[in-house]
C-alpha cells in the first residue's frame, strides 16, 4: 500500500543519499557564515577609522547579507529536486512506484523543508552571532526589537525559495531551463520591473516580487531597502503563497502530462 | 494478464499506437515485436500509467495502472531508457522504491543477490556498466514480487552469460504463473524465450500468435541437391515455383513441397541426392510478415 507517510520516507532515503545533498547545503551555510564574519570585520574597520557606528537596521541587515545571494543557492537546489530526476530518468521509476504523482512533489517539499530548515536556522543564527561579535560594541544583540524575528525570517526565506524552486522545477522539468526562468523571475525581471512601471505602481508591485518580500522577511524596520516593504510576517505570507502557487501549478502539469 | 483495449496514442498529427487490442495471459513469456518507432515502448508506458492514452485503455490484472493501491505489488517494469540517479548507490536506490510501498529491506538485499549485484550494492550507480544498469533495473522491477513484469528490450547490453541468464529468469518467472511481456529486437533471442507473440507495425495489431503458428503461417523452401539442377529447374519453374540457387547442383525451392519436388522428379527422371524442407525461422517470418504491413500500408 502506498501511503504518504511512506513517500515521504522514500523521498528522504533520495535526498540524504545524495552527496551532493550535504556537499551544497553545508558549503551555503559555511560560506554565508563566513561572509557574515568577513563583512562585520569590514563595517567594524570602518567605524574604527571615523564612520558613524550601525544603526540596528544596518547592523541586522550587515548580518544578512549573504542570504540575499544564498536564496539563488536554495532555489537551485529545489529545481534540482524535480529536473534532476528528468534529466537522469528516474522520474519514470518514481511516477511507475506512485502513479497517482502528486505525493511525489508534496513528499518532495516535506522534506526538503526537514533539511533545509535546521541548516538555514543554525546559519542564520550563526551568520547574526559572528556578524554581531566583529561589530563589537556598535553590533546588535539577541534582545534587540525585531533581532529574533529577523533571524527566524533569514533561516525561513532561503527555505521558502527553496519550495519556490521545486515548484519551478516541477513546471519546467528541464534544470537548464528551470534555473534560467527561476534567475530571470527572481533577479532580472525585478530589475526591469522597476523602470516599466510608474512610480506609485511600482511601490505597490515590487513588495510583493519574491526577492523583495524574501529580503523583508530578514530585515528590522525594512532597513535598507530602497523603497518600501511589507512587514516581515506579512511578506512571509507572500512567499508561502509564490511557494505554495508554484507547487499547485507543477503538481496539475505533473498529473496532466506524459512522463 | 494485462489488456489492451483499442489503446491509441497520438503525438499532434502522428498516430503512434492506433486502436490496439491485445492480451497478455500469465503462465508464459509474451513477445512484444515491432520494427522500431512501431509504438512498443509508448504502449508499455501506457500500460505503465506514464502516458495518458489518447482513446482506449489498458489495464492490468483488472485495473488501470494507477488504481492499483500497491502498484508495484501488480507490476514490475524496465523500460527501455536507464531511470537511476548516478550519484545514488544501487541499493540506496532501491531502498527508496521500496518504502513507496513498505517493503522492507530485507527484500532489497534479496533482489541484489537475485540479479548477482550484492557485490557492488553499496557503489554508485554512476560507475554501473550498462549490463549492470540492466541488472539493477531488473531487480526493481521484481522488487514487489508483482505478478506482471513488463520489460523493454531487457538484454540489451548483457553479455553471453547476461543473455543466458534473462532467458532463465524470464522463463522462470512465467513458470511461477506471472504474466511477461518482453520486447525485443533480437528475434534468435526470442525463438527461444518467448512463447506467444505480440507483433505490431506502425502502431497496428499485425499479429497476436504463439511463435510456432507464426513460423507455420510462412511456407517454407525445400532445399534440393541434383546432379541435373538445370533439367529440375526448368521443370519446377513450368509447374510454378520460385527456385534460387547459390551453388552449383543445389536449389532452393518454395512454392512446391518436398513430395511434390520428388514426384515431379520421377517424372523426368532426374536424380536427387537431397531432399531437405527447411521451416522458416522466426526471424523470417517476422520479416515477411513486418514487410507485407510496411507494403500494404
Amino acid at each position: 500500500m502506498i501511503t504518504f507517510p511512506r513517500v515521504v520516507w522514500a523521498e528522504w532515503t533520495k535526498l540524504v543519499s545524495l552527496r551532493s545533498t550535504w556537499i551544497t547545503l553545508g558549503a551555503a551555510a559555511v560560506l554565508a557564515v563566513g561572509l557574515s564574519g568577513a563583512i562585520g570585520y569590514g563595517v567594524h574597520h570602518s567605524v574604527e577609522g571615523g564612520e558613524p557606528p550601525p544603526a540596528l537596521a544596518e547592523a541586522v541587515g550587515a548580518a544578512f547579507l549573504p542570504i540575499d545571494l544564498f536564496v539563488l543557492v536554495f532555489g537551485v537546489f529545489g529545481v534540482l529536486q524535480m529536473t534532476g530526476e528528468y534529466g537522469s530518468g528516474l522520474i519514470r521509476a518514481t511516477l511507475t512506484a506512485v502513479p497517482r504523482r502528486w505525493p511525489v512533489t508534496a513528499a518532495k517539499a516535506v522534506v526538503q523543508v526537514a533539511v533545509t530548515l535546521p541548516v538555514m536556522a543554525a546559519t542564520a543564527l550563526g551568520s547574526f552571532l559572528v556578524c554581531q561579535a566583529f561589530l563589537g560594541d556598535g553590533g546588535a544583540s539577541l534582545g534587540d526589537p525585531g533581532v529574533p524575528g529577523a533571524i527566524v525570517g533569514a533561516a525561513f526565506c532561503p527555505v521558502l525559495m527553496g519550495l519556490l524552486g521545486l515548484g519551478a522545477g516541477t513546471v519546467i522539468r528541464h534544470t537548464a531551463g528551470a534555473i534560467t526562468t527561476l534567475v530571470a523571475g527572481l533577479f532580472i525581471i525585478p530589475l526591469l520591473l522597476g523602470p516599466a512601471l510608474p512610480g506609485d505602481l511600482e511601490e505597490d508591485v515590487m513588495k510583493y516580487v519574491p526577492t523583495v518580500a524574501g529580503q523583508a522577511m530578514y530585515s528590522v524596520d525594512g532597513g535598507g531597502q530602497p523603497f518600501d516593504v511589507l512587514p516581515p510576517a506579512t511578506s512571509a505570507a507572500v512567499m508561502v503563497g509564490w511557494a505554495a502557487l508554484l507547487l499547485a501549478a507543477g503538481i496539475v502539469l505533473l498529473r496532466r502530462c506524459d512522463a | 494478464m494485462i489488456e489492451a483495449q483499442a489503446l491509441t496514442k497520438r503525438f499532434g498529427a502522428t498516430v503512434a499506437v492506433d486502436r490496439l487490442s491485445f492480451t497478455v495471459k500469465p503462465g508464459q513469456v509474451t513477445g512484444f515485436l515491432g520494427p522500431n518507432g512501431a509504438g512498443k515502448s509508448t504502449t508499455m508506458r501506457m500500460i505503465l500509467g506514464l502516458d495518458h492514452p489518447s482513446a482506449g485503455a489498458a489495464t492490468v490484472n483488472g485495473r488501470p495502472y494507477r488504481d492499483h493501491a500497491a502498484p508495484l505489488r501488480q507490476v514490475g517494469a524496465l523500460l527501455e531508457a536507464r531511470s537511476i540517479h548516478r550519484g545514488r548507490t544501487a541499493r540506496d536506490h532501491l531502498l527508496a522504491l521500496a518504502h513507496t510501498h513498505g517493503i522492507p529491506a530485507s527484500r532489497v538485499d534479496e533482489v541484489l543477490a537475485t540479479v548477482g549485484l550484492e557485490p557492488v550494492a553499496r557503489r554508485r550507480a554512476g560507475s554501473f556498466s550498462l549490463g549492470m544498469g540492466q541488472r539493477l533495473g531488473i531487480a526493481a522491477a521484481l522488487l514487489g514480487d508483482p505478478a506482471a513484469l513488463i520489460l523493454d528490450e531487457p538484454v540489451n547490453g548483457l553479455d553471453p552469460d547476461g543473455v543466458l541468464w534473462m532467458r532463465n529468469l524470464l522463463k522462470g518467472l512465467a513458470a511461477d504463473g506471472r504474466t511477461v511481456l518482453v520486447s525485443s529486437h533480437l528475434m534468435s533471442e526470442m525463438a527461444v524465450t518467448a512463447e506467444h507473440l505480440v507483433i505490431i507495425g506502425r502502431g497496428r495489431l499485425l499479429a497476436d500468435t504463439t511463435v510456432a503458428e507464426l513460423i507455420a503461417r510462412v511456407v517454407g523452401t525445400v532445399l534440393v541437391r541434383t546432379p541435373e539442377a538445370t533439367a529440375l529447374r526448368d521443370a519446377l519453374v513450368a509447374g510454378r515455383a520460385t527456385v534460387t540457387s547459390d551453388e552449383p547442383g543445389l536449389l532452393q525451392v518454395s512454392g512446391a513441397n518436398a513430395a511434390q519436388i520428388g514426384d515431379l522428379a520421377r517424372r523426368h527422371g532426374i536424380a536427387l541426392h537431397e531432399l531437405t524442407p527447411r521451416r522458416a525461422s522466426l526471424e523470417e517470418a517476422y520479416m515477411e510478415l513486418t514487410r507485407k504491413a510496411v507494403e500494404y500500408q
